[in-house]
C-alpha cells in the first residue's frame, strides 16, 4: 500500500516537473563543461603560481595579477588589447554603418538577400582563410607592395603587416560583420515619418541625417561597438597572424604562458583579465540590447 | 516610399554607395584573394597574376596534411550539428514555453558562449580535461563537446525564434481534439518550427567547421581541424595548397548560407537568432 502512495507521487512529481527534462541534458552540458571549467580556471588564477605540471598549491594569493600589473610586459599587452579593440570599434562603426543603412533601405527582397548573404558568408567563413587572403594582399611579397613596386611607386616593400596596422586591418576584416547585422535591424526600425516630419520643417537631407538618423540610430551604434569591442579583444587568430607575435595582446600571452611555459596559474590569472573585459563590455552590451528588443534581446 | 525618402536616399545615396563598396570590398577581397591563390598556375600569387590552373586543387586532393584536417572537420562538424541540434532545440523549446524566475538567465546562460572569448573557453575546458583525468584531454569526446558549447547558442536563438512567431493556439487545438502533448508537438509544432531548426543546424555545422578558438588548446597531431592545421601552415609560409583548401571551405559557406536563405526570412536575421 505504502508503495502504491510512493509510486504515485513520484509520478505526479515527475508528470509535474516532466518539461525540465527538455532542458536537462543542455543545462548538464553546460554545468559540467561551461561553469565548473570557468570557475576551475578562476580558482587557479587565485592560487599561488608555479611552473611546470598543472597542480593546484591550495595557497590563495593576488600574487599573478600583481604581475600583471607589474611587469611591463604584460600591463603593455593590456594596454594594447583595449586600445586596439577600441580602435576596430571605432572603424568598424564608420565602415560599416553605410553598408547596414544600405541593407535596411534596401526593400527589393533579392537584392536585400543577396546583401545579406555576403555579409553572412564573410562571417561565417573560417578566420584564418580570411587572414591567409590578408596575409596575401599586405605581406612584403604581397599584392600591395607588389602592385607598388610594379608601378615605381615605392622602391622596396612598406610595412603593412607584422605590426598594429596589420593587426588593426585583421580586427576590422572579422569584425564588421558583425557591426553591419547589429546595425541592420535598429535603422530599419526607424520610422521615416519621422525623417519625412524633419524634412517637411525644413532640415536638409544631411541635417536630418546627423541631427534624427544618427541619434535613433544610438542604441545599435553602442551595441554594435560593445559587441566588437568584446570580440576584437578577445581574438588570438587575428594578432598571432597578422601581428606575427610580435603585437603582443592578452590572448597571445595566455597561449604562450599555458602551452609553452607550463606557467597554469599565471595564464589563468591573464584569462581572468580578459574574461572579466570581455564581460564587462557584454553586459553592457546586454543591458544595451534589451532596450533595443523590448526585453526580447 | 514617399516622396521625401526617395529624395532622401537619393541625395544620401552617393555616400551610402562609396561606403557600402568600401565595407564589402573589406569583407570580400579576402576571400577572393584565397580563390585566385588556390587557382594561381605560379608557386605564389604575385602581381601581376601568372596564370590560371587546377594544380594546387589537385595538390590539395593529393595532400595527406590539408585533406585530412578537412574531412576530419566536416566529421566533426557533422557531430557536433546533430548533437547541439538535439540539445539546443529541446532547450529552446523549454525556455520558451516555460517561464520561471531565473529563466532570463538560463537564457543568458546558454547564449554566453557566443561572446565570451573562445580562447579563454577553450583553455578553461582543458584545464578541467586536464585536472580531473577523465580522459577527455586532447581527445576527440572533448573536442566535441567544446564545439557543442559554441555551436548550441546558435540553435537555441534560432529555434527560440521560430517558436516566438508559432501560435501555440495551434497545438492547444490539437490538444483539446484528442492529441497527446508529443502527438501535438510531433505533428503540429514541429512542422512549423522546423525551418528555424534547420537554420540553426546549418549555422552550427559552420561555426564548428570554422571554428578556430576553442579548437586551439585541444588539437593533436590525429585530431587536427582544418583551422588549426591551415594556422600551423600559414605562421611559416603560403601554400596554394592551403588556398585550394580553402576553396572547398568557401563553398561549403556560400552553399550553407544559400541553405539558410531558402529557410528562414534572412531580413530579419539580427547576429544568433531571425525574428
Amino acid at each position: 500500500m505504502e508503495d502504491i502512495k510512493d509510486k504515485n507521487n513520484f509520478l505526479r512529481i515527475f508528470y509535474t516537473y516532466r518539461p525540465v527534462l527538455l532542458v536537462l541534458p543542455a543545462l548538464i552540458l553546460f554545468i559540467i563543461f561551461f561553469i565548473i571549467p570557468v570557475l576551475s580556471m578562476f580558482v587557479l588564477a587565485f592560487d599561488k603560481p608555479v611552473t611546470g605540471v598543472l597542480d593546484l598549491q591550495g595557497e590563495w594569493t593576488l600574487k599573478s595579477f600583481l604581475r600583471i600589473y607589474n611587469r611591463s610586459l604584460y600591463f603593455n599587452a593590456a594596454v594594447t588589447s583595449v586600445s586596439l579593440a577600441a580602435l576596430a570599434s571605432l572603424i568598424t562603426l564608420i565602415i560599416g554603418y553605410p553598408l547596414a543603412y544600405l541593407i535596411a533601405k534596401t526593400e527589393n527582397v533579392t537584392r536585400n538577400t543577396f546583401l545579406m548573404i555576403l555579409v553572412l558568408c564573410a562571417m561565417q567563413l573560417d578566420m584564418v582563410i580570411r587572414l591567409f587572403g590578408l596575409m596575401v594582399l599586405m605581406g612584403d611579397n604581397g599584392l600591395i607592395n607588389g602592385a607598388l613596386m610594379y608601378f615605381n611607386i615605392i622602391e622596396k616593400p612598406i610595412g603593412l603587416m607584422y605590426n598594429k596596422l596589420g593587426v588593426l586591418v585583421g580586427l576590422v576584416q572579422f569584425s564588421l560583420p558583425f557591426m553591419v547585422l547589429s546595425l541592420i535591424g535598429i535603422i530599419r526600425g526607424i520610422s521615416p515619418a519621422v525623417v519625412e516630419a524633419s524634412r517637411s520643417l525644413g532640415a536638409t537631407p544631411n541635417q536630418a541625417f546627423w541631427k534624427i538618423i544618427i541619434p535613433l540610430s544610438m542604441p545599435g551604434i553602442l551595441a554594435g561597438t560593445l559587441l566588437v569591442f568584446a570580440i576584437s579583444i578577445s581574438s588570438y587568430i587575428v594578432p598571432a597572424l597578422m601581428g606575427g607575435w610580435k603585437v603582443m595582446v592578452m590572448p597571445l600571452h595566455v597561449y604562450q604562458q599555458i602551452a609553452e611555459m607550463g606557467k597554469w596559474q599565471f595564464g589563468s590569472a591573464i584569462a581572468v583579465v580578459l574574461f572579466c573585459t570581455s564581460l564587462l563590455s557584454v553586459i553592457v552590451y546586454q543591458r544595451v540590447a534589451i532596450r533595443i528588443g523590448g526585453g526580447r534581446a | 516610399m514617399s516622396k521625401a525618402k526617395i529624395k532622401e536616399v537619393n541625395e544620401l545615396g552617393t555616400l551610402v554607395k562609396i561606403g557600402s563598396g568600401i565595407a564589402l570590398a573589406i569583407l570580400l577581397i579576402p576571400v577572393f584573394i584565397v580563390v585566385l591563390t588556390g587557382l594561381n598556375s605560379g608557386d605564389h600569387l604575385t602581381f601581376p597574376p601568372e596564370g590560371i590552373s587546377l594544380r594546387w586543387i589537385f595538390a590539395f586532393f593529393k595532400s595527406e596534411e590539408f585533406l585530412s584536417a578537412f574531412l576530419f572537420s566536416f566529421g566533426l562538424a557533422l557531430i557536433t550539428m546533430t548533437l547541439s541540434t538535439i540539445f539546443g532545440t529541446l532547450a529552446a523549446i523549454f525556455i520558451t514555453r516555460f517561464s520561471f524566475p531565473g529563466s532570463q538567465l538560463l537564457r543568458a546562460l546558454f547564449l554566453s558562449p557566443l561572446i565570451l572569448p573562445g580562447i579563454v573557453l577553450g583553455l578553461a575546458l582543458y584545464i578541467f580535461y586536464v585536472s580531473t583525468d577523465i580522459g577527455l584531454a586532447r581527445s576527440y569526446p572533448g573536442m566535441v563537446i567544446a564545439h557543442m558549447l559554441v555551436t548550441m547558442p546558435y540553435v537555441i536563438g534560432t529555434v527560440s525564434a521560430s517558436l516566438f512567431n508559432f501560435d501555440l493556439n495551434l497545438e492547444q487545438a490539437a490538444r483539446s481534439l484528442g492529441a497527446s502533448p508529443l502527438t501535438a508537438f510531433r505533428k503540429v509544432t514541429l512542422p512549423n518550427i522546423s525551418n528555424g531548426v534547420m537554420a540553426g543546424s546549418v549555422f552550427a555545422f559552420i561555426v564548428s567547421f570554422g571554428q578556430f578558438d576553442v579548437s586551439l588548446f585541444m588539437a593533436t597531431p590525429n585530431n587536427t581541424p582544418l583551422p588549426i592545421a591551415l594556422y600551423w601552415s600559414l605562421r611559416y609560409t603560403f601554400e596554394p595548397t592551403a588556398a585550394a583548401a580553402g576553396i572547398f571551405a568557401i563553398a561549403l559557406v556560400v552553399i550553407s548560407m544559400l541553405i539558410t536563405s531558402k529557410l528562414v526570412n534572412l531580413q530579419k536575421f539580427s547576429g544568433v537568432k531571425f525574428d
